[in-house]
């Protein structure tokens, strides 16, 4: 119900700067979800969407308008904090009607809705207790259920589901995404689980240390990261990195030597190569190219698939393999191969994608 | 080796709780047990006991058919106890708690620096010295027109010139102590403000809550404890507390409290006629209050926590 | 549903703030008054006060320069954001202050009034002959008996209440329920409430008349509270790091002196401020536990210099007052930050 904009937001804490001139455009109704490392200043931009925060400088805007003086008990943002911030001397039924004793909903229709919203989170049995007598998980329902009661133009979860068990999070990733379609709320969702990133959001914001490293749908982040930063924290296991040279048409590693497709002639000079653990797999025998001789080093089981380690020339390796047992003991040697278009090639200076840059075998 | 490891515990009790455990027995316990003593014989400025007697109580009460329990309070004792229950109640209701709220409430709405700026204004009463805060009221009730009152009634609203000390003598005492008894108000509550988690003001902020309704459902409740721990301390050391009072009003009949008659029938300097079991007496009276509010703060203050037993069983 | 028009909402809620943050500061000026006007009072008396009486249009003057520049001054701080800004007009107003005040009551200030810093046999001068107090001894024999009982007081009872604190934070023993447990009732006993019964005592033992009277009387002042606060200072420190320096080989009163000791500092410090401004001012115990003239401290010099003197000479009670109070002001404004530390129970009346 709102559009959000963010232009050149910056917040000083007067020690450090924990959010450092970030810009973004959520369309209405978008579901966008923030990943990051911890203390990249997440919760702080959402602090500063929900009113909590004063930008230092920068514009927030919502359907065009700067809100920056707007009270947050105007701008109609529902917000589950990461602590829950459940209120104590409250039971969940009033810390659920909370925000609508504000919004002057007559009271019968305010508890009418209370009651809805707590069953739509599984809590309708719980809405007598306080909530010091209450699980981790059962507290951020409640906190859910308090940011969802009073319709907001605007949703902002900081974690909402990191307590709960495999199976509640299922239901309740399908009943948040249900619920804000619903609605038709915009919606911010700030989460260090890549798959519920990827599953439930239109797009995924990167951050690190204040910055917004790249915006982008979950495809994007994955196959065109454009840093190396976003590189190793989207995919998991992480990417492999490896340190090399450019120049022209070869990439030089150590002693070994790979052909390099879409540099100019004139391109050179350090960059890093970028190969998923899932996008390397043994060459098959008798194959055009020659691959990279491996010798395994290490095996990790990972339910369905196996994750090796293995000695090449152009480095230590990950690479992934879909069986569910170790087929490879370590000692092992075989020869590895990948797609070129799989390769994501990065200046090493700037950290950026060199678009259009492949490495072969 | 057990007796080396009782012999060493036995040395760490001595020396880390023998102190402690002395001094309180030697100038707290043993008072006590002294008044208790006093109280029932004729010891006075010669500091000897004649004889065994309960002549000091009926100094403050007389046998009567019609009262209850068949005693009737005399005139100097009942005013005494009149006197004692105006002025802790005003003082605690209006300055201790009501006015310290208001002022933790709204120094810590303002920014850190000036709240603090605010808040050690208010503190400067009570860290100067008694005698010095005394005469400051003096100067300031002065009924001449250089008292600062007269000179601010005279010259700012165009008024009479009043005299506090004669006219509104209680009204006098209950400011004096209520100043300071603010400012300690002051500092728990703001202390108990500042502990309440600040998601909890955002979480109201983002409800929708404006700053009443933020006061009302958010700190209001987390003042709960702190407020019955001001009435139960600040009750108590209002009964006893004589100082300020004699200070300002001397040996004034109109505001001679409880504890300012055990003062000055006894110690006060030049007018203290050692009365001592007299005085014994009333100070029996207010052990029994003591008493009394201990047990209830028993009851309130939270044990469990506080016997928790520690963790390292080495000695 | 309506758009939202957040303009509006925006200059509302700029208004709102404006207003709220204008009337609270309005507020707390106001009540704010009656508790500096007399300190500025007495500051006033004892640097103008002469024989008629100048000291009052001296106090007015200095208000009338004051009360704008510090208005002057609050709307800078509410309406104006920038900091350099702010400094620049505070640095203004200041200046302006200073010359207004010289201009006005430059010549109307003196130090006439502080003569008894400098001079041993001041009353004899005023009077002829000292009256109801006796024979006044020199301020600084006073100061330095103050001086004396702050410090030994302080000290004795931050130790005590330091080792008592660690031991019930700390220690497993027999009874340790039961200490706590009358630790807390003694609580409600305040050394005011039992003033007579521990004159008896000291009486008794014959430490009547001497310094180490009031002194004893003041360790034990608060004692049970000051105990509570250290526990729950040691209580805060984490049981690892004692454990840690006892799997390295110190033992118990080692890792108490060398390790656990110096995380509770800030405490220590704050008890020592409110111990030392406690007997820097004792009134109570200084006078009940002496006869006659045995000793003199400074509550007792100012007492009777009030009481001799009052009528007559405004401006020496003045400058004696500002002189004793300035030590335990000063000690309070720079050790303010270790007092708010102090949580629920940490304060007394
Ligand atoms: N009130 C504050 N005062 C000073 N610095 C702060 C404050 N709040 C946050 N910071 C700093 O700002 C940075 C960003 O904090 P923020 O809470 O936004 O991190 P985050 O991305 O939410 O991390 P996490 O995933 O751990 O929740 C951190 O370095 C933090 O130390
Ligand atoms: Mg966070």
């Amino acid at each position: 119900m709102a559009r959000v904009d963010l232009q050149n937001v910056t917040k000083d804490w007067g020690t450090a700067v924990a959010v450092d001139d970030i810009s973004l455009d959520l369309k209405d109704g978008e579901f966008v979800a923030v990943l990051g490392p911890s203390g990249c200043g997440k919760s702080t931009t959402l602090f500063m969407l929900a009113g909590i925060y004063a930008p230092s400088s920068g514009d927030i805007r919502f359907d065009g308008a700067r809100v920056n003086d707007v009270e947050a008990r105007d701008r109609n943002v529902g917000i589950v904090f990461q602590s829950y911030a459940l209120y104590p001397n409250m039971t969940v039924l009033q810390n659920i009607l909370f925000p609508l004793r504000f919004k002057k909903v007559p009271r019968t229709d305010a508890e009418r809705e209370a009651r809805e919203i707590a069953r739509l989170v599984q809590i309708e049995n719980l809405l007598d207790r306080r909530p010091g007598q209450l699980s981790g998980g059962q507290q951020q329902r409640v906190a859910l259920a308090r940011a969802l009661v009073k319709k907001p133009n605007l949703l902002l979860l900081d974690e909402p589901l990191s307590n709960l068990d495999a199976t509640l999070r299922l239901s309740m990733r399908a009943e948040i995404r249900r619920i804000q379609r619903e609605l038709g709320v915009t919606t911010i969702l700030v989460t260090h689980d890549q798959i519920e990133a990827t599953t439930m959001a239109d797009r995924i914001i990167c951050m690190n240390a204040g910055r917004v490293e790249q915006i982008g749908t979950p495809t994007d982040l994955y196959r065109a990261p454009e840093t190396t930063f976003v590189a190793a924290f989207i995919g998991s296991p992480p990417i492999n990195l490896i340190d090399a040279r450019l120049a022209g048409d070869t990439l030089e590693i150590g002693d070994k030597r790979l052909r390099a497709t879409g540099a100019g002639a004139d391109h050179g000079g350090p960059v890093k190569l970028g190969l998923r653990p899932e996008h390397i797999r043994e060459a098959e025998a008798g194959s055009a190219t020659a691959g990279l001789a491996a010798t395994i080093t290490a095996s990790e089981p990972m339910g369905r698939e196996t994750l090796y380690t293995a000695d090449t020339p152009i480095g230590s390796l990950h690479f992934l393999e879909a069986t569910s047992m170790p087929r490879l003991a370590p000692g092992a040697k075989l020869s590895l191969t990948f797609d070129g278009d799989d390769s994501l090639v990065f200046d090493a200076a700037t950290t950026r994608l060199m678009h259009g840059v492949c490495a072969h075998v | 080796m057990p007796s080396s490891a009782s012999a060493r515990q036995a040395s760490n009790a001595l020396i880390f709780l023998g102190p402690a455990i002395i001094l309180l027995f030697a100038l707290l316990v043993v008072p006590i047990v002294v008044d208790l003593v006093v109280a029932f014989t004729d010891m006075a400025q010669t500091v000897t006991i004649g004889e065994f007697t309960t002549r000091q109580f009926n100094k403050l009460v007389r046998p009567s058919d019609d009262a209850w329990f068949g005693f009737e309070l005399r005139g100097s004792f009942y005013r005494a106890l009149s006197l004692t229950a105006i002025y802790v109640f005003c003082t605690l209701t209006i300055f201790n708690i009501t006015f310290g709220l208001i002022l933790a409430l709204t120094t810590t709405a303002l920014s850190d620096r000036l709240g603090a700026f605010f808040r050690a204004v208010w503190l400067l009463p009570r860290m100067s010295p008694s005698v010095v805060y005394g005469l400051l009221w003096i100067w300031v009730v002065d009924p001449t027109e250089r008292g600062l009152l007269n000179q601010v009634l005279i010259n700012v609203f165009g008024l009479e010139p009043i005299n506090m000390m004669l006219d509104h003598p209680m009204v006098l005492i209950v400011m004096a102590n209520g100043f300071i008894g603010a400012s300690i108000g002051m500092l728990i509550l703001t202390s108990a403000i500042r502990s309440i988690p600040k998601h909890l003001f955002h979480a109201a902020r983002a409800d929708g809550a404006g700053p009443m309704a933020i006061t009302w459902h958010i700190v209001l409740p987390a003042l709960r404890w702190p407020l019955s721990y001001i009435t139960v301390f600040q009750t108590l050391s209002l009964l006893v507390s004589f100082e300020y009072i004699f200070l300002i009003m001397g040996a004034s009949r109109s505001t001679m409290t409880m504890a300012m008659l055990a003062y000055t029938k006894t110690l006060a300097p030049d007018i203290g006629s050692g009365q001592y079991a007299y005085g014994a007496a009333i100070t029996l009276i207010l052990i029994v209050i003591g008493m009394a509010t201990a047990m209830f703060m028993w009851r309130m203050s939270n044990m469990k926590a506080l016997l928790a037993k520690p963790k390292i069983e080495v000695q | 549903m309506t758009a939202i028009d957040w303009n509006r909402l925006a200059t509302r809620a700029r208004r709102g703030r404006r207003v709220r943050s204008g009337l609270l500061l309005a507020f707390l000026t106001l009540v704010s008054l009656p508790v500096i006007l007399p300190f500025f009072w007495v500051v006033v008396i004892s640097v103008s006060a002469r024989t008629g009486g100048v000291e009052a249009a001296v106090l007015w003057k200095a208000c009338a320069v004051l009360v704008p520049c510090v208005l002057a001054y609050a709307g800078v701080h509410t309406f104006i954001a920038s900091v350099r800004a702010r400094i620049i007009a505070g640095l203004l107003l200041g200046g302006l202050c200073l010359i207004g005040l010289y201009v006005l009551i430059g010549a109307d200030l003196h130090l006439n009034n502080y003569r008894f810093l400098v001079n041993p046999n001041l009353i004899e001068d005023i009077r002829g002959a000292a009256t109801i107090g006796g024979q006044f001894p020199w301020v600084w024999e006073a100061f330095g008996n103050s001086l004396l009982v702050a410090i030994t007081s302080m000290t004795l009872k931050v130790i005590v209440a330091t080792l008592a604190g660690y031991y019930l934070s700390r220690f497993a023993f027999r009874g340790r329920s039961f200490f706590l447990q009358s630790l807390l009732l003694l609580e409600v006993f305040h050394p005011w409430m039992l003033t007579i019964p521990i004159f008896l005592v000291i009486f008794w033992v014959g430490l009547l008349n001497t310094l180490s009277g009031p002194i004893l009387v003041l360790t034990v002042i608060d004692l049970p509270f000051y105990i509570f606060i250290m526990k729950g200072f040691f209580d805060a420190v984490p049981w690892d790091i004692e454990m840690s320096a006892m799997t390295d080989g110190a033992t118990r009163r080692q890792a108490f002196r060398h390790v656990v000791l110096p995380q509770v500092r800030g405490g220590i410090i704050a008890i020592s401020v409110l111990g030392f401004i406690k007997g820097w001012e004792e009134y109570v115990f200084v006078t009940a536990l002496r006869t006659g003239n045995s000793y003199w401290v400074m509550s007792t010099y100012l007492y009777y210099v009030a009481e001799d003197v009052m009528g007559v000479d405004y401006g020496l009670v003045a400058a004696v007052s500002v002189f004793y109070m300035l030590p335990s002001l000063l000690l309070y404004l720079f050790l303010q930050k270790y007092l708010t530390q102090l949580t629920l129970g940490g304060v007394k009346g």
